[in-house]
Order: structure tokens, then C-alpha cells, then sequence
């Protein structure tokens, strides 16, 4: 036990030997938590939606609904501008679209004539896309009101024709207020619920729950693919052979050395647990024994990984660029950057051979879909026979030169 | 000259000699292009994997507004967009998307059609809403089975809210008798909810801001020069450790030894890293071109945007170099420094509609405004229109160089 710890407290001598640790340990994780949880909004004005310019070229009342509509969406913020400013601010990247409803808009649809509304974008933003649904969804919310009020203009005439074009007007007008106050206190024809453990009060989707899993899954799982470069480093240094001469065993050195790393992930994602539990609300406590297990579970098979590389790698610096980089690609393609729903669904099936995947899949079912032990055991399973799969073939092929 | 050369020479071998170096020069940034282009759709003209949207059904519904909706789903527009699947048990459907194995549930309750039609006496049953269930790590699929629905209750409000306009004006206005209603109301209805051009009666015109922008932006143009950028940074930190290994060594001593000034090693160091910096770009970009037949734009505006990249990045090299004392704390400074600038920098998501304190730390990284160079160029842009990215990232490389020698002399003179 004495050597085990031994072993233990020379490795984290090694790692924390240079402040600059600390950095990949505690700085960057908290501030990329931070910056990708809070969509971006720290030091903004607080509100989630993406800036929208519209610009009003028409004045009618029609034009205001379009607006007033747009104004109530959850997903877009309408600002304001003229014309000029809004193709500005689209060039300068102030917003990634702005909307221009143009003279006419009103007239034509009173007219009961098909109208146009410009959506200018920015190039290859990817944000155009809520934007463009967002902008679809008003106009065709005032689309239908335009098409009752006309509608039963259309009827009213065909009854008994209008004495004047002035009461034909006010015929529309009125159908068109009328509308607007039945579609607001028509009944309620959908309702969109979230498929999580409602008795927990859980939230849908959540960014921050996925920032927060995605950055602990991406940078734990780097340092301990670097455990390859320890064992690099000790090789390069002959001190792996010097072990042999000493009464220390083969598994009490391969333990000290891959116990000390997966305790010191452990305080790093009890660390980053905390932060996104108290600073955004993750709820990662909803169930400690699931977090756990599934912690316990992905730092064993990301050590057992480390294990493995660092019996194939020669050299110290090959470690640490293998780590780094199958880090961020395994990372990826495990769904911590974006959700793999937005794979082919051919890589979605290969991708389940990764354990950041599996890690992943765990860590969205303990904070968003608010699953328990039980439910969470297939995948600590995996993840535990990813690790026996390492470990195994990290001591087979295990060399002290 | 010759010397700065011939340094600068040497550290391009001996650096693209070492295969470690390489895998993060080279092979990462390759690895991730690929990556990032199956989430953004770039090997398949856009199409990412938002295909075959798992999604389960249940009609609990014994009318047409049930029925509607469900053969609305399975629809030959969007057959290729949804993989519909037909359940009897609610708790079942709910159970498919609580295991991940379907994007979302969508419930008809029994009564849906009786809540919105009046029957032949003109009463309305109780309303009656469709569940929507969503399943949280899917949000863009079950996004997309929500407007598929939300669209289909906005046909069913315009026929509802239109008979009940029509039919209040009409008799209002003394066209319409109240014992016509039961009759009139459902086929106006009908009528209204039935005709597409009621909801196509506002048109949206797309178009992109910038007058050269093609058609259609291929996401690898943005993906491939945002990886090559933010291995740059890893390359300028390689080029540092090797001035402090060399000063570790002794090698450098060595050098100062030989008729050659402090400014020239210096120099022909720095060179060395600018050198390799282009050699990385230079291979990834024709690597990009034959691999994922990437178009980036006017060659000339290429060459001067990868020298522009690498300077810009090589001054940030030379200010690693400076201020750090060791090979292994530039390892991870460096590393750090990398990861920092390229999320920073836009490698991998835009920082442009962030808060202003990050768009201000954005523009500090050469990756953001390589970046923009690359992006203008692909998108048709000019020489004249990488003025702007070209000037800032020799500016800021001249500027950081000469700062770090600042640092170099401070730290040489306190040594004595």
C-alpha cells in the first residue's frame, strides 16, 4: 500500500510540477463550461435569442402584426434598423440576418396579392437557419389571419356587394382584428412536453447539461491519455527498468500509476460537477449513485485507454500528441461538441464503439432525461468492459524497454 | 540573409523529420476536418445526418384530424426526412424516446377531431390537444418533428379562427341568418384550411449579404482553414520549445559562439517557425483540395493569406517563447494557448454574435482573422478584400516579434 501511494504522489508530483497544469486541470475547463453553458452570454445582455434586424419600409398595420409577432418569438430578438444599417450590421457579423418588409407589404396583402418579405444572411452562419424557421412561423401566423379577414371579405361580397370601397376596407380591417383576438384565445391544439422524469422537474434540452458533459467527458478524457506519456517518459528515462530491481511489482506500479491519475480525474470532475451544478442549475445531483457509477465507470476505461496507447507509443512527445489528438477526436465524434443525432446515421452506429460516446449517452440521461441507477447501468456496463479491454491489452503489451 | 536561411532551414527539417510533431501538424487537423464535415453535412452537399428522424406514433384519434396528421407524416416529401413508426400504447411510445430509440413521440388523444369539427348538431366536443414528446438528446430532430406539427395545428387554426371570423361578420352584417351557422361554418372552415395559398400569402426572399457569396457555402471551406489554424498554433509552439531546448542544450550558446549575432539566431529561429508554419498550411490545403475537392478561392489571395496566418501566429510563437522558461512549460502554455485561440478564434463555432468582451478577445487570435481571410476567399472574395486580415496579421506578428525581443533583452540583461 505504502509503494502504491508512493507510486501515486511521485506521478502527481510529476504532473503538477509546472503550474501551468493547472490550466488544462481547472482554467480551461471552467471557462469553456462557462462561455459554451451560458450560450454565450456572459458580459451580453442576458437574453438567449438571436439578434434579428427588421426594417419597416412599409408603416402599415400590417407590417407592425408581422413585427409585434416576431417581437413575441423565443427564438429571435427583432431589433430595429434602417435599411442601410441592417445590411451593415449583417456584413460587420452584428447579426447573422435582417428582415426588410418592403412599401407594399400591406397593400398587396389587402389587396388579397401574394406579398414579400427580404431575409438578407450572412454567408455559411449557421444561425440563419433557426432564424429563417422563426421568420416562416410569423409570417405564416399572419398569413392566416390575412387569409380569414380576406376570406370573409370574399364571402361578405358575394352576398351582398359593398356600398363603397372605403366599407369594403373597413370590412377587412375589422375581419383582420377579429382574427387576430380568436387565433389568441383559440384552445391550446398542441402540447409539446419533454421526455424527461416530470415528477423530477426536469428541464428539456439544455445547454449547459450538454456543455457541462461535453467539456468533462473532453478534458478528463486528454490528461488521462496522457498517462501514455508517463509511462513514455519513465521509459525514456530507464527508470522502468531501475523498477525492476526493486521489490515492487509490475501491477502494484502499473496500479500506483493509473490509481493516481483516475483519483485525480475524479477531483476534477467532482470539481466541474460543482460549478455546473451551482452556476447553471445541471442537475447533476439528481441521482449521485448514477453520477458515480458512470464517473467511476468512463475513468477507469479512459486510464485503461491511456494504459493501452502508452504500451504502443515510443517516445514521450508521440504520447502526447496521440493523446491530445485522439482526445479531441474521440471527443467529437462521442457527441461532447454536438449532439450525434447531426451524424450520417452510419457513423451514429460506429461511433458506439468509442467510450465518450457511451460516457456521453450516460451523462445526457443523468442531467436531461433524469434517469436513474438502474437505467444508467447498461451503459456503465459498457464502459466498465471497455476498461477491461484496455487494461488487458495495456499489461499484455507492457514493456519496461 | 543566408543565415537567417539556413536556421530557419534546419528547424523546417528537423521538425517535419519528427513523426510525433506530425500526427498534430498534420494527421489532427485532417482528422478533425473529417469529423466536424460529417456534423456539418460537407461530404454530402449539406445533408448532415438529419435523415430518417426516428419518430413514433400514436392514434388514439377515431376522426379526419387524426388521420390527417398521421398521413401527413408519412408523406412522399418527407419520406426521406422521417422514419415514422405506428404504436397503439402511449407509455410504449413514451418508453422508445426515454431510450433514446426514437427523436419524438406524438400523441392523438382520443376526441382531437370531435374537439375542433361540430358535429352535425353544430356542437364541438371538448377541446383536446396533441402531445408532442421530445427527446432531450435530439433537439434538432424532434426541432424538426415539432414544425412538421406545429405546421399541421396552424392549418387546423386557419380553418377554425376563419369560419369563426367569417361566420361572426357575416351575420353581423345581417348577410348571414344564426340557423345557417351549423351548415355554413364547417365548409367555410374546410375551405379555409384547405387551401395552401392561405399560408403561403407572405413570401420570404432569401439573400446573402455579401454580392459575390455563391449559392451555396460549402461547410468544409469554413471547417478545413479553422482546424489548419488552430494546429498553427501548435506548430508556433513547437517552433518556441525548440528555441528554449536549444538554449537548455546549450546549442544556443554554441551559435553565439559563431560569428553570427544574437538578433540573427533570434531571427533565423523565428524564420524556421514562419517557414514551418507555411509548409503546414501550404500541405493541408492541397491536402483539403484533392481529399474533399475543396474550392479556396484566387491562388494569388491564398499565398498572401497562408504568409499573412503563419506570421500573424509565429509573433504570438515568439512572446511563447519569451516569456516562458522551460521546453515543457511552452508544452503546455502552448497547448493551452492553442485550444484558447481556437475556440476563441471561431475553429469551432462562431464568436460573432457573442458578448463584446469575446468578440474583443476573438480579434487578439491570428485563427479569427485567418479565418476571415479564408472565408472571404471562398466566397469569391478578392485580393482588395483580404486587405483588411492580411494587414492586421503581419501587423500583429511584426508587433509581437519586437515585443518579445524586448522580453528577450529585459531577461539577457537581468541575467547579466
Amino acid at each position: 500500500m505504502k509503494a502504491l501511494l508512493a507510486i501515486a504522489r511521485k506521478d502527481l508530483l510529476l504532473r503538477f510540477s509546472s503550474r501551468s497544469e493547472w490550466l488544462f486541470f481547472l482554467i480551461l475547463p471552467l471557462a469553456f463550461t462557462a462561455i459554451l453553458g451560458g450560450g454565450f452570454n456572459f458580459g451580453g445582455d442576458g437574453d438567449p435569442r438571436l439578434p434579428l434586424f427588421v426594417v419597416d419600409e412599409d408603416g402599415s398595420g400590417l407590417s407592425a402584426a408581422l413585427l409585434a409577432d416576431l417581437g413575441r418569438s423565443s427564438t429571435v430578438q427583432a431589433h430595429e434598423r434602417s435599411r442601410a444599417e441592417a445590411e451593415a450590421g449583417v456584413e460587420d457579423d452584428e447579426a447573422a440576418a435582417a428582415l426588410i418588409v418592403p412599401a407594399g407589404f400591406g397593400a398587396s396583402l389587402a389587396a388579397g396579392e401574394q406579398a414579400r418579405i427580404v431575409l438578407i444572411s450572412a454567408p455559411g452562419d449557421i444561425d440563419v437557419l433557426a432564424i429563417g424557421q422563426a421568420v416562416r412561423e410569423s409570417a405564416a401566423r399572419v398569413g392566416v389571419a390575412v387569409a380569414a379577414a380576406r376570406v370573409s371579405r370574399e364571402e361578405a361580397e358575394a352576398r351582398r356587394p359593398f356600398s363603397s370601397p372605403s366599407e369594403r376596407q373597413v370590412y377587412f380591417e375589422e375581419g383582420l382584428r377579429l382574427a387576430q383576438e380568436t387565433a389568441d384565445n383559440t384552445p391550446q391544439r398542441l402540447k409539446v412536453t419533454s421526455a424527461t422524469q416530470a415528477d423530477r422537474g426536469l428541464a428539456d434540452y439544455s445547454q449547459p447539461a450538454q456543455a457541462s458533459a461535453g467539456g468533462i467527458v473532453t478534458w478528463v478524457f486528454i490528461p488521462l491519455l496522457g498517462i501514455s506519456a508517463l509511462f513514455a517518459y519513465e521509459r525514456s528515462g530507464g527508470t522502468l527498468r531501475r523498477l525492476v530491481t526493486t521489490p515492487v511489482a509490475r501491477s502494484t506500479f502499473l496500479l500506483g500509476t493509473i490509481g493516481g491519475q483516475s483519483l485525480t480525474a475524479l477531483a476534477q470532475i467532482a470539481l466541474l460537477v460543482v460549478f455546473a451544478a451551482a452556476v447553471f442549475q445541471v442537475p447533476w445531483g439528481r441521482s449521485p449513485v448514477a453520477l458515480v457509477v458512470i464517473m467511476v465507470t468512463f475513468v477507469l476505461s479512459s486510464a485503461a485507454l491511456g494504459t493501452a496507447l502508452g504500451a504502443l507509443v515510443r517516445t514521450e512527445a508521440q504520447a502526447s500528441g496521440l493523446s491530445i489528438m485522439l482526445g479531441m477526436v474521440l471527443s467529437l465524434l462521442g457527441g461532447c461538441w454536438y449532439p450525434i443525432e447531426l451524424f450520417p446515421s452510419a457513423v451514429q452506429a460506429a461511433v458506439h464503439l468509442l467510450p465518450t460516446t457511451w460516457a456521453m449517452q450516460a451523462m445526457t440521461d443523468i442531467t436531461m432525461r433524469g434517469q436513474d441507477l438502474a437505467q444508467v447501468l447498461p451503459e456503465a456496463g459498457v464502459l466498465l468492459g471497455f476498461a477491461v479491454a484496455f487494461f488487458v491489452l495495456g499489461v499484455a503489451r507492457f514493456r519496461y524497454e | 540573409m543566408r543565415k537567417l536561411w539556413a536556421i530557419g532551414r534546419k528547424d523546417l527539417i528537423v521538425l517535419f523529420r519528427d513523426r510525433a510533431a506530425l500526427i498534430l501538424m498534420l494527421a489532427a487537423p485532417l482528422a478533425l476536418t473529417v469529423g466536424l464535415g460529417l456534423v456539418t453535412g460537407g461530404f454530402s452537399g449539406g445533408q448532415t445526418g438529419l435523415r430518417d428522424i426516428p419518430l413514433v406514433v400514436v392514434n388514439l384519434d377515431q376522426g379526419p384530424l387524426g388521420a390527417g396528421l398521421t398521413d401527413l407524416l408519412q408523406d412522399d416529401d418527407l419520406q426521406s426526412l422521417l422514419e415514422p413508426a405506428f404504436l397503439d400504447d402511449p407509455a410504449e411510445a413514451r418508453r422508445q424516446v426515454e431510450e433514446d430509440a426514437a427523436a419524438a413521440a406524438i400523441l392523438i388523444p382520443q376526441g382531437f377531431s370531435a374537439g375542433v369539427l361540430p358535429d352535425a348538431g353544430g356542437a364541438v366536443g371538448p377541446p383536446a390537444a396533441i402531445e408532442l414528446i421530445q427527446n432531450p438528446g435530439r433537439p434538432t430532430g424532434s426541432a424538426i418533428v415539432a414544425s412538421i406539427v406545429s405546421g399541421y395545428v396552424l392549418r387546423l387554426q386557419a380553418g377554425e379562427v376563419g369560419a369563426q371570423v367569417v361566420v361572426s361578420q357575416l351575420v353581423a352584417s345581417g348577410r348571414m341568418l344564426r340557423q345557417q351557422i351549423p351548415v355554413e361554418a364547417p365548409a367555410i372552415g374546410r375551405r379555409l384550411a384547405g387551401n395552401a395559398s392561405n399560408f403561403s400569402l407572405i413570401q420570404i426572399e432569401s439573400d446573402v449579404a455579401a454580392a459575390e457569396a455563391p449559392a451555396s457555402f460549402n461547410p468544409l471551406a469554413y471547417i478545413a482553414p479553422a482546424m489548419a489554424l488552430l494546429f498553427l498554433m501548435y506548430t508556433v509552439g513547437m517552433g518556441a520549445r525548440s528555441l528554449l531546448l536549444e538554449h537548455e542544450q546549450g546549442t544556443l550558446a554554441r551559435l553565439r559562439a559563431s560569428p553570427t549575432s544574437e538578433s540573427q539566431v533570434l531571427g533565423g529561429k523565428l524564420f524556421g517557425t514562419f517557414l514551418t508554419g507555411v509548409a503546414q498550411l501550404a500541405i493541408l490545403i492541397t491536402a483539403t483540395t484533392l481529399f474533399f475537392r475543396l474550392e479556396w478561392g484566387s491562388p494569388l489571395g491564398l499565398a498572401a493569406l497562408i504568409l499573412a496566418a503563419s506570421a500573424g501566429a509565429t509573433g504570438w510563437g515568439a512572446v511563447l517563447a519569451a516569456v516562458t522558461r522551460s521546453p515543457s512549460q511552452v508544452g503546455s502554455i502552448g497547448a493551452a494557448l492553442m485550444l484558447s485561440f481556437g475556440i476563441l478564434g471561431g475553429s469551432f463555432f462562431s464568436v460573432e454574435l457573442g458578448p463584446p468582451l469575446l468578440q474583443a478577445l476573438a480579434r487578439l487570435t491570428p485563427n479569427y482573422w485567418g479565418l476571415q481571410g479564408f472565408t472571404a476567399l471562398a466566397s469569391g472574395g478578392t485580393l482588395a478584400d483580404l486587405a483588411g486580415p492580411i494587414a492586421v496579421l503581419w501587423f500583429m506578428g511584426l508587433a509581437l516579434f519586437l515585443a518579445a525581443v524586448l522580453v528577450f533583452r529585459r531577461r539577457g540583461a537581468a541575467r547579466g
